[in-house]
């Protein structure tokens, strides 16, 4: 059984750099630095030995600015823990957890292929979901042009101005 | 360089076009009949639905939620709604509450039915692919008559449900329930009793629990290894009325070698399901009160979101259900949403537990493992 405020602690005395953040319930968020991200996840293992890797998946915020946020889940604990990582850049980089929880392989290879990330010593980076004429264009960020032709029809306020067909990047 | 022993293999793709394999492939590498190396391949159901859903008001996102998994449909599109009513100060109703729940039992119940006649189909026995989806037809019925549709049945909504509950659904709906309960034994001796099934099942993908947490698996997946993980006692969503009845989470614990399962505890876990599932709707059924099944206010209230981040989830009927929603102040459509399906894992396992076993085995442990296309190409 582990706490959510213990686990938080346990985890920012030994890595002060990372900072806490309580959610309703037996949860909580650990906003961590993407230099230290390896670190962590092999801690979260050591600390919560049933842990599942729930999910793992990016959020483009614009202007090249990215969050990876990874999910874990303990039944006997009870305890959900998010954690946040910001990234920076073009095609911003951090360091691959998969040699400590398998299960995000696939998720850090859709995020990868969705928003531009590179995971740094991934075993496997070949696309997962994406058509051949999408790769490499990030269609899960912001600044990917989908066909609007139709978004009329959905009742919603102000689309944006669309300069040309649908499925590039600018 | 490749060792010897792999210049002798080869290479089989095992779908899409195979009979059981509907909108998947996986690429199997073989020497003699042993599955030596498997690559399940991704992609080919890829509709870009998180895309779709920023695209969509926050009253229209659940019904594509719902297309992850048609089988499940009221569980699927459920976690979007729950993280809305996280964001939202809405009243549910205490009718819709158990409205709700009963149906998601429901649906359970549906999934299962529609997965035993899919597995046995997979194993080449066609008999027992058409008897449990007769009985499937009178879940649908019921479904069609609350709903007006089998599958898409947008019915959970932000604030409570849309339909309520008709005199003629709740006989069909007590048809489709007793004719499971008389069914349900048949089917049990039809598996336990069958020695075809039985061979083709026993020792036929095995795994550990520790492994199982370290893919991800969730739900019966795991609970046939003998872990009770089950959202529904574990983080329990307010407005579901799971903590009003009485019920255990069922587990499978095999004697021949506990904490692990091969496929026929994972069989034998999905008949428990059903079984805990019919306990559950018939205790709620005669809580349900009278009143509302809206919150009256709740059609203004989603329209426009404030800024936040909310995650919802739910245990599906293959594991952890959820989606994580952030919206912007003001918003009339989620800035991301982020949908988990459970059989993303499942699959992704499949990598890990196939190698070793024979090609003939390789339909039953996809099988036994209920992993539905939906839920990873999403």
């Amino acid at each position: 059984m582990v706490d959510a405020s213990t686990l938080a602690r346990t985890i920012i005395s030994k890595y002060p750099e990372v900072t806490s953040k309580p959610l309703e319930g037996n949860k909580i968020e650990l906003i961590v630095p993407s230099e230290s991200i390896h670190n962590i996840v092999s801690m979260i293992k050591e600390q919560i030995p049933d842990a599942i890797p729930e999910a793992a998946f990016g959020v483009d915020l614009e202007n090249d600015k990215y969050e990876v946020i990874y999910i874990f889940w303990s039944h006997e604990s009870k305890l959900l823990c998010q954690l946040r990582v910001a990234l920076e850049g073009e095609n911003p980089e951090i360091e691959s957890v998969t040699d400590v929880f398998v299960g995000f392989e696939w998720h850090e290879r859709e995020t990868s292929e969705m928003f531009g990330i590179i995971f740094k010593n991934h075993p496997d980076m070949r696309p997962l979901l994406l058509p051949d004429e999408l790769v490499g264009k990030y269609p899960m960020r912001k600044r990917f042009l989908t066909d609007r032709s139709r978004v009329d029809e959905t009742g919603l306020s102000t689309p944006r101005p669309r300069p040309s067909d649908g499925g590039t990047s600018s | 360089m490749k060792p010897k022993i792999l210049e002798e293999a080869s290479e089989i793709w095992f779908g899409p076009q195979h009979v059981s394999a509907h909108g998947w492939a996986t690429k199997l590498t073989l020497i003699g009949d042993y599955i030596v190396e498997c690559d399940p391949n991704a992609g080919y159901f890829h509709r870009s639905a998180e895309k779709c859903l920023e695209f969509r008001n926050f009253r229209q996102g659940s019904m594509i939620l719902e297309r992850m998994c048609l089988v499940e449909a009221f569980i699927a599109e459920y976690p979007y709604v729950a993280a809305i009513e996280k964001i939202v100060d809405l009243e549910i109703p205490e009718r819709a509450k158990i409205m709700r729940t009963i149906m998601i039992e429901f649906n359970r119940i549906h999934s299962y039915q529609f997965w035993w006649g899919q597995i046995a189909g997979e194993l080449g026995l066609f008999a027992m692919l058409l008897w449990p989806w007769v009985d499937r037809e009178y879940t649908l019925d019921a479904f069609e008559e609350l709903t007006g549709s089998r599958h898409s049945v947008s019915y959970n909504t932000p604030g409570g449900v849309k339909y309520d509950f008709t005199p003629t659904f709740l006989t069909k709906m007590e048809r489709a329930l007793t004719r499971m309960e008389e069914r349900l034994p048949v089917f049990s001796d039809m598996l336990q009793g069958s020695p075809t099934f039985r061979l083709r099942t026993e020792g036929v993908g095995q795994y550990t629990a520790k492994d199982a947490l370290d893919w991800g698996l969730s739900g019966p997946n795991i609970k046939a290894c003998g872990i009770p993980m089950d959202l529904r006692k574990d983080d329990p969503d307010p407005n579901l009325a799971y903590d009003m009845i009485d019920w255990e989470v069922p587990v499978t614990n095999n004697p021949d070698h506990p904490g692990e399962c091969d496929a026929y505890d994972r069989l034998i876990q999905r008949f428990k399901e059903i079984d805990t599932s019919l306990h559950i709707i018939r205790q709620l059924l005669p809580l349900l009160p009278e009143g509302n099944i809206i919150d009256p206010k709740a059609r203004g209230k989603v329209n426009r979101l404030p800024e936040a981040e909310a995650y919802g989830r739910i245990e599906g009927a293959r594991g952890v259900t959820a989606v994580w929603l952030k919206t912007l102040e003001k918003s009339q459509t989620p800035y991301r949403a982020k949908i988990r399906g459970p059989c993303f894992a499942t699959y992704y396992a499949l990598k890990h537990i196939v190698p070793g076993s024979r090609f003939a085995d390789f339909p039953a442990i996809f099988g036994s493992l209920d992993a539905y296309p939906g839920w990873w190409d999403r």
